[in-house]
C-alpha cells in the first residue's frame, strides 16, 4: 500500500487534496450521521439501551477467560475445532494448514475486520489459494488491491466510475456508470465462487458462549452464503466479542445495526453452530473457531481495557471531524477513526508514525458521545499521548514548546511578559485580526489555517482593571 | 494441522494471559458490569396497537411485501400469483409439514412447478448447489415475527433448509398472526421458551431476515438483491 509507506502527515495532506474522496466522505457519512440519530430517537429510552450494552461488554470482559473457555467447550461439543491463536501468525498457520489438510482451492470470504488485521488474505494468495471476498465492498477494493477505507462500507472512498472501471478491466464488463447492472454482474460473478467454494472465512460479531454460536450481521446475505455453501467453515474472532448468552446478544444486535446504520436490525442477522446437524439439508460439514488474541489480553490489563468494549459499528468514524476529513486510509492502520486511533497504536504498535494517531484528534468528545457503549475515547487519547511522551516519542520541537511553556506558565511574570510579545507581535503581523502565514517553525500551523491575532489587552490585565474600578 | 496437544497448551497460555490481566483489571470491569441490568427489554419502540399492522409497516418500509390473508386459500392465492409472474418452473422450500400451508403441495403441482431435492451437502455438494442454483423463488416458514422491526426470525433444522429462504432471488415466507411479537427481547425468550434454552440442540443456524438483500457500497446507492433474496413476500395469515 503505497499510502502507508508515507509519513502521516503525508497521507493526511493526499487525503485532504483528493477531491473525489472528499465528496465520498461526505455523502456517506452525512448520511450514517443522521440515520443514526434518527434510530436512536425513535426509542423509547435510547440512553437506557447504551448503558445495558456497557455494562454487558464489561461484564464479558471481566469474565473473559470464563466465557471463552465455555464458548470452546460449546463448540466442540457440537463437534466444531477451536484454534486459540496467539497471533495473526498462529492464526495464518492454523488456516493454511486447515486449507492444505482438506485439499482446498477457493476461499469465498465475508467481511472480517480481524483477518484484515492479520492480513490473512496475503498469506493465502501467497499459498496458491484463490480468495474472493464477498462482500461487495471489499469485493471492490480487492480488485482495486487496496485496504478497507471504513469498518462497515469499505469502499465508501470509490465513486461509481472508478467501480465501473475496475469492473470492465477485471470481469469484463461493458462500458456502464449504472448502479444496478454493476451490482447484478457482481452477484453473477460472485455467486459461482460461492457455489464452487471448498471454503468459507468469515469474521464474527459475537460469539454466543451458552450456545457455542457465532452471529454475523450482513446486509448483502454473503456472511449467509459464506456460512452455508462451502464444505468448512472458518470463522475468526477477536477474544473480546464473546458475550454470554442469547438474551445478552438481543441487547447488543439492538444498539449494533442503529448505531452503524440506523437501520433496526441489519438485513441478515445470522447465528451459527458448528457443522450441520443430522437431518439438515444444508450448512457446512466442517465448523473451526479461531480466537485471535494479538494483543488483545495484554490490553485487558492495561488502563486501555476499555477499548476492548467496542463493537465496531463505526459511529465514531462518522461522526469524527477528523476522519470526515481524512477518511480511513490515513490513519494507516486496518481499525479508522477515532476508535482506531487507540486501538491501532495498540494492536500494530510497529506501524510508521503510530504514535501520531493520537494526536489526530481535537478531543471534541463526539465520538463518545455516540458510542453505543460508551466508550471513553477521549480520555484514552490523553493516555496515549501522554504515554508516548513518557517513552520518549515526542519530537524535538515538541518538547522545546513545551518546556518554554512551562517555564512561562510557572512564572507569573514570564508569563505576562510573554503575553505581551504575543499580542504585540501577532497584531502587527495579522490583518483584520487574522494572520495568514507564521514564520516557521509556527508555519506548520498556518499552513492550512488562520491563526488569530492575541487581544489587545489580556485577561489578566481587564481583571486588574476590573478590581481597582470596583475598589 | 496443529496438534490437539498443541491447541491444549495454546489455549492454557491465553487464558493464563488473561487473567493475569483480570488480576488487575477485574475490580473495575465488574464495577462497570454491576452498572445496568442484563436481560434484554421485551421491546425498544413504544408500543403499536396493532401488531400485524406495525409487522407489514415495517417491512414495506424497507421494499419487503407482506400479504394480510385471512385464511390459507388467501395465502395460496397469493403464491399462484407470485409464481405465475415470475415464470416459476422450480423452487427451493422446506419440506411441506414444516412449512404448515395446507394445498402448496397441490398448488406447485398444478402449475407443474418442481420442488427441487434441496439437500445441499455431502460428497456432491457442488453439483446440488449448482442444480439448486436456478431456481427463481424459495419458500419458508418462519418462527415468530418480530413487528417493530418487520424480522422474520427462522431456526433450521432438519428439512428447514437456510438455503430456502436465501438462494433464489424472490422468498416467499408463511408466517402466522399467532407467531408476531412486539420486540426482539420477546422474540428471544419465545424461541428459548419453544426449544429450551438450547436453541442449537438439533439446529445449526437461528436466522433473523430484515427485508429484501441490499447493499449500499457503491456510492451509498441503496441496491437491492447483491447476494440475497431481491424480493421478500410475507404471507401474513390469520
Amino acid at each position: 500500500m503505497a499510502a502507508q509507506t508515507l509519513p502521516f502527515y503525508e497521507r493526511v495532506e493526499e487525503a485532504l487534496h483528493n477531491p473525489m474522496l472528499q465528496t465520498a466522505l461526505e455523502r456517506t457519512t452525512e448520511r450514517f450521521v443522521g440515520n443514526r440519530r434518527g434510530a436512536l430517537e425513535a426509542l423509547n429510552d435510547a440512553d437506557a439501551l447504551r448503558d445495558q450494552a456497557r455494562a454487558i461488554r464489561a461484564k464479558v470482559l471481566s469474565r473473559l477467560d470464563e466465557l471463552l473457555s465455555k464458548l470452546a467447550e460449546n463448540v466442540e461439543r457440537r463437534g466444531g475445532h477451536v484454534c486459540w491463536a496467539a497471533d495473526g501468525a498462529a492464526a495464518r498457520q492454523y488456516i493454511l494448514d486447515l486449507a492444505k489438510a482438506r485439499n482446498v482451492k477457493l476461499i469465498v470470504k465475508s467481511k472480517s475486520m480481524a483477518s484484515e488485521e492479520i492480513h490473512l488474505n496475503q498469506a493465502l494468495e501467497a499459498a496458491g489459494l484463490e480468495v474472493a471476498e464477498t462482500d461487495l465492498g471489499e469485493y471492490i477494493i480487492q480488485l482495486a488491491g487496496e485496504t478497507p477505507s471504513h469498518i462497515i462500507a469499505p469502499a465508501v472512498h470509490k465513486t461509481r466510475e472508478q467501480v465501473a472501471e475496475l469492473f470492465t478491466k477485471h470481469l469484463g464488463m461493458p462500458p456502464t456508470d449504472d448502479i444496478q447492472t454493476m451490482v447484478h454482474l457482481a452477484r453473477e460473478v460472485l455467486r459461482q465462487r460461492f457455489l464452487r467454494a471448498d471454503m468459507g472465512i468469515s469474521g464474527v460479531n459475537f460469539g454466543i458462549a451458552e450456545s457455542g454460536a457465532v452471529t454475523l450481521v450482513t446486509n448483502e446475505g454473503n456472511g449467509r452464503l459464506t456460512t452455508t455453501t462451502p464444505r468448512i467453515h472458518v470463522a475468526v474472532m477477536g477474544i473480546e466479542r464473546v458475550v454470554e448468552n442469547l438474551d445478552d446478544l438481543g441487547v447488543l444486535l439492538q444498539v449494533l445495526a442503529r448505531s452503524a446504520t440506523g437501520q433496526k436490525l441489519s438485513v441478515y442477522t445470522s447465528m451459527v453452530s458448528g457443522p450441520a446437524r443430522p437431518g439438515e439439508h444444508d450448512g457446512p460439514e466442517e465448523f473451526h473457531l479461531v480466537l485471535l488474541d494479538n494483543g488483545r489480553s495484554q490490553i485487558l490489563g492495561t488502563h486501555y481495557a476499555e477499548s476492548l468494549l467496542c463493537i465496531r459499528c463505526g459511529a465514531c468514524l462518522n461522526i469524527c471531524p477528523v476522519y470526515q476529513s481524512i477518511g480511513g486510509h490515513a490513519y494507516g492502520g486496518v481499525y479508522p477513526g477515532p476508535i482506531g486511533a487507540v486501538l491501532t497504536p495498540l494492536l500494530e504498535p510497529e506501524l510508521r508514525d503510530v504514535h501520531y494517531l493520537a494526536q489526530a484528534s481535537s478531543l471534541c468528545g463526539a465520538c463518545q458521545d455516540v458510542c453505543p457503549v460508551r466508550i471513553a475515547i477521549p480520555e484514552l487519547l490523553l493516555r496515549l499521548r501522554a504515554d508516548a511522551v513518557k517513552a520518549g516519542k515526542a519530537d524535538i520541537t515538541e518538547r522545546a514548546t513545551i518546556a518554554g511553556w512551562k517555564t512561562a506558565m510557572t512564572s507569573p511574570l514570564l508569563y505576562r511578559a510573554s503575553g505581551r510579545m504575543a499580542s504585540l507581535g501577532t497584531r502587527l503581523i495579522g490583518r483584520k485580526g487574522r494572520i495568514r502565514r507564521l514564520p516557521p517553525p509556527l508555519s506548520a500551523w498556518t499552513r492550512r489555517r488562520d491563526f488569530p491575532t492575541f487581544a489587545p489587552v489580556s485577561f489578566q490585565e481587564m481583571w486588574e482593571q476590573r478590581q481597582r474600578s470596583k475598589s | 494441522m496443529t496438534h490437539n496437544s498443541d491447541q491444549r497448551s495454546a489455549r492454557d497460555a491465553m487464558l493464563s494471559r488473561i487473567r493475569a490481566s483480570l488480576a488487575k483489571q477485574r475490580p473495575q470491569l465488574e464495577a462497570l458490569a454491576a452498572q445496568a441490568p442484563h436481560a434484554p427489554p421485551p421491546f425498544v419502540h413504544p408500543p403499536a396497537e396493532e401488531l400485524a399492522e406495525q409487522f407489514a409497516q415495517e417491512l414495506e418500509r424497507l421494499q419487503g411485501n407482506v400479504y394480510r390473508c385471512p385464511d390459507d386459500a388467501a395465502a395460496l392465492e397469493h403464491i399462484r400469483t407470485l409464481l405465475t409472474k415470475h415464470n416459476a418452473t422450480s423452487v427451493i422450500a422446506w419440506e411441506f409439514e414444516q412449512i404448515g400451508l395446507s394445498g402448496l403441495k397441490e398448488l406447485l403441482e398444478d402449475l407443474q412447478i418442481v420442488k427441487l431435492d434441496s439437500v445441499a451437502l455431502g460428497p456432491d455438494r457442488a453439483e446440488r448447489l449448482q442444480q439448486l442454483e436456478p431456481a427463481q423463488i424459495c419458500i419458508s416458514g418462519a418462527d415468530v415475527g418480530i413487528a417493530e422491526s418487520g424480522t422474520l426470525m427462522v431456526r433450521g433444522g432438519p428439512q428447514r433448509g437456510r438455503l430456502a429462504s436465501l438462494l433464489a432471488p424472490v422468498h416467499i415466507a408463511v408466517l402466522r398472526t399467532s407467531q408476531l411479537v412486539r420486540g426482539l427481547g420477546q422474540a428471544l425468550a419465545e424461541i428459548q421458551s419453544r426449544h429450551g434454552p438450547d436453541v442449537f440442540a438439533d439446529s445449526s443456524s437461528l436466522t433473523l431476515i430484515t427485508g429484501p438483500s441490499r447493499t449500499a457500497d457503491i456510492e451509498m446507492t441503496l441496491t437491492h438483491g447483491v447476494h440475497g433474496p431481491r424480493e421478500v413476500h410475507v404471507m401474513l395469515i390469520g
